[in-house]
């Protein structure tokens, strides 16, 4: 693989996704939210005293913040339960670039004019999966950075420490990048075989399911947060979705194949 | 230079190409005529090194499809049925990204862009996104990323398709010019009129070649040429059937109305002895022109027989091979 290449489909790729609005929205939206919510509630906490009945419907998870007055364990409890769902960030936006930029291709048939040049299919792949998953991660690590510092700040610094955990440094460091590569190879898989951006996101969603599943699991578990084992074992089974994918993506992007089921 | 020997092309139980042989050479405008799903982006695609043939051979400047297929596709350029520019990035942004695709960088790579822009008279668009251009700039965009590493090779997929007639003018003329400079270039077309003015010599296929030979020898579809001299006089042509028999050249001759329609084998050299044999005859000559066959109607004759006769599986009945397998 010649990486001046792979450059180059990079940077069109990424031209491509800058000068799309509806694209960059998909990309910064869901992040914010993600974020806003649970910091939102952190600082309704902070400037309202708290209600003894509803904080005894947490009361069980707070004994996982020992050592630490009620008011801020209940902000701790939030800010780590809500964290799990920015894995649904890597998971939704490179699919959503991934399906636009192949979809894209099909119907614009830009596809036959790259394949005629010297390049090859696996240096358009690794162009096309970097510059769909680099938005992606870099927007969850920007945003899980700002999560930690706003809510230290605006609540209590230990709420900052709670965030920057073990568990989750390993989690941003390992299980987002891996969750974005499989979400960027399952849309690019099932945009293959369909021709509109929103039925391919729709059919590729089924990844997300597994991770809100985590996360509900975990809530309704007694685990305010994942354990470092779970991360890890989460990182087994993603990287055997990627295999899998990738068996599948190099037989539906084959050379030939791109040229006369994908034009 | 261009040598193909036997190929070959399945899709599954599809026979798309079939014993297809012919040669382009340096410097040689190759025209490829066939209708919708005769197989002529099947074959340019396996010659620019796109997909592999089921069968057969090619060379393309020596080098042999399959394990030199890079290097083919990096000395081709290629003009596909669709423009497939990227709507996103400018006309500028286009071209230098395909650029980078043949491999050249920096100033190379900026001069490229520029001079191409110019040559299909569109630099005063360079900087505009492609998604606001009309068909035919598309095309023009096309046509210079085709040749923008300067290729040894074109394959050329309806050129001037969506083209004003000054556009399309041009392009013939710039094609005309790479001939010149010795590239080989394969022209597919529907256009007869283009593929007539532009090839030396015309493929014209169903599956597979059907006929080759230059635009004149085609017309005349290897019947002897007819010559139709007009006469104006007191003596009718049937007076001059006599002395023509005794003429070694000519193949056969009858009267139509005033005129009389002379068999000759080759016309540009026969043509003149005709005429001052039938002046010293006493003919009053009003006019002399060759009559043949237009390229249409030798085209529809060729596909027409082909189309009835049976071919190894019909790719009409595949979507797979309508233009795009």
């Amino acid at each position: 693989m010649r990486p001046g290449y792979v450059a180059a489909v990079f940077v069109k790729e990424w031209r491509d996704i800058v000068s799309n609005r509806l694209l960059l929205g998909a990309v910064i939206f869901p992040a914010l939210v993600f974020a806003a919510i649970p910091t939102g509630l952190v600082a309704f906490i902070q400037v309202n005293d708290l209600d003894p009945q509803q904080l005894g419907t947490i009361r069980d998870y707070l004994n996982d913040f020992p050592n630490v007055p009620e008011k801020l364990a209940a902000q701790g409890f939030i800010i780590t339960n809500f964290m799990a769902y920015f894995l649904l960030i890597p998971a939704m936006v490179p699919m959503a670039i991934a399906t636009q930029s192949v979809i894209g291709e099909k119907v614009a048939r830009s596809l036959e004019p790259q394949l005629a040049t010297p390049l090859e299919v696996s240096e358009l792949l690794t162009g096309k999966t970097l510059a769909a998953a680099l938005p992606a991660i870099t927007a969850t690590w920007l945003v899980y950075v700002g999560y930690g510092l706003i809510n230290g700040a605006i609540a209590d610094p230990r709420l900052t420490r709670f965030v920057f955990s073990d568990v989750w440094l390993v989690a941003m460091g390992t299980l987002v990048p891996l969750i974005c590569l499989f979400s960027v190879l399952l849309g690019i898989v099932v945009s293959s075989r369909v021709n509109d951006p929103r039925t391919a996101q729709q059919i590729g969603g089924f990844v997300v399911i597994p991770i809100i599943a985590v996360a509900v699991a975990q809530f309704f578990g007694g685990e305010p947060t994942f354990t470092l084992t779970q991360v890890w074992i989460g990182n087994l089974l993603v990287a055997a979705l990627i295999g899998v994918a990738l068996a599948i993506g190099s037989w539906a992007f084959d050379r030939e194949t791109i040229l006369t089921r994908l034009g | 230079m261009i040598l193909v020997d036997g190929l070959h092309k399945r899709f599954g139980r599809v026979e798309a190409v079939y014993g297809m042989s012919f040669a382009v050479g340096d410097g040689e405008i190759f025209g490829l005529l066939g209708p919708n799903g005769a197989g002529k982006t099947t074959t340019v695609r396996m010659l620019a090194g796109l997909i592999a043939p089921t069968d057969g051979s090619a060379t393309v400047n020596g080098h042999s499809l399959g394990e030199g297929s890079q290097r083919i596709r990096g000395l081709s350029g290629i003009l596909t049925e669709s423009p497939g520019l990227h709507d996103k990035l400018t006309a500028r942004q286009n071209l230098a990204y395909y650029g980078r695709l043949y491999g050249l960088r920096g100033a190379p790579l900026a001069a490229a862009v520029e001079r191409y822009l110019g040559v299909v008279g569109m630099s005063e668009h360079a900087d505009r996104r492609v998604s606001g251009f009309s068909k035919g700039m598309r095309q023009k965009i096309a046509i210079a990323r085709a040749l923008l590493h300067e290729p040894e090779v074109i394959y050329l997929d309806e050129p001037t398709s969506g083209l004003d007639p000054s556009a399309a003018k041009t392009v013939r003329d710039f094609v005309a010019t790479l001939r010149e400079l010795g590239r080989s270039i394969v022209v597919c077309t529907h256009n007869l009129d283009e593929a007539e003015r532009l090839c030396d010599r015309i493929g014209i296929m169903r599956g597979t070649l059907l006929r080759v030979d230059t635009p004149a020898a085609l017309r005349r579809h290897g019947r002897a040429a007819t010559v139709r001299v007009e006469l104006n006089g007191a003596r009718g042509p049937s007076s001059f059937l006599d002395g023509l028999a005794s003429l070694p050249f000519v193949q056969g001759a009858q009267p139509r109305d005033t005129a009389m329609l002379v068999e000759l084998a080759d016309p540009a050299l026969e043509t003149p002895d005709l005429v001052a044999h039938l002046v010293a005859a006493g003919a009053r000559i009003t006019g002399v022109r060759e009559e043949a066959a237009t390229l249409e109607e030798v085209y529809l004759e060729l596909v027409g027989e082909a189309g009835e006769r049976d071919r190894p599986t019909s790719a009409a009945s595949d979507p797979a091979t309508e233009e795009a397998p």
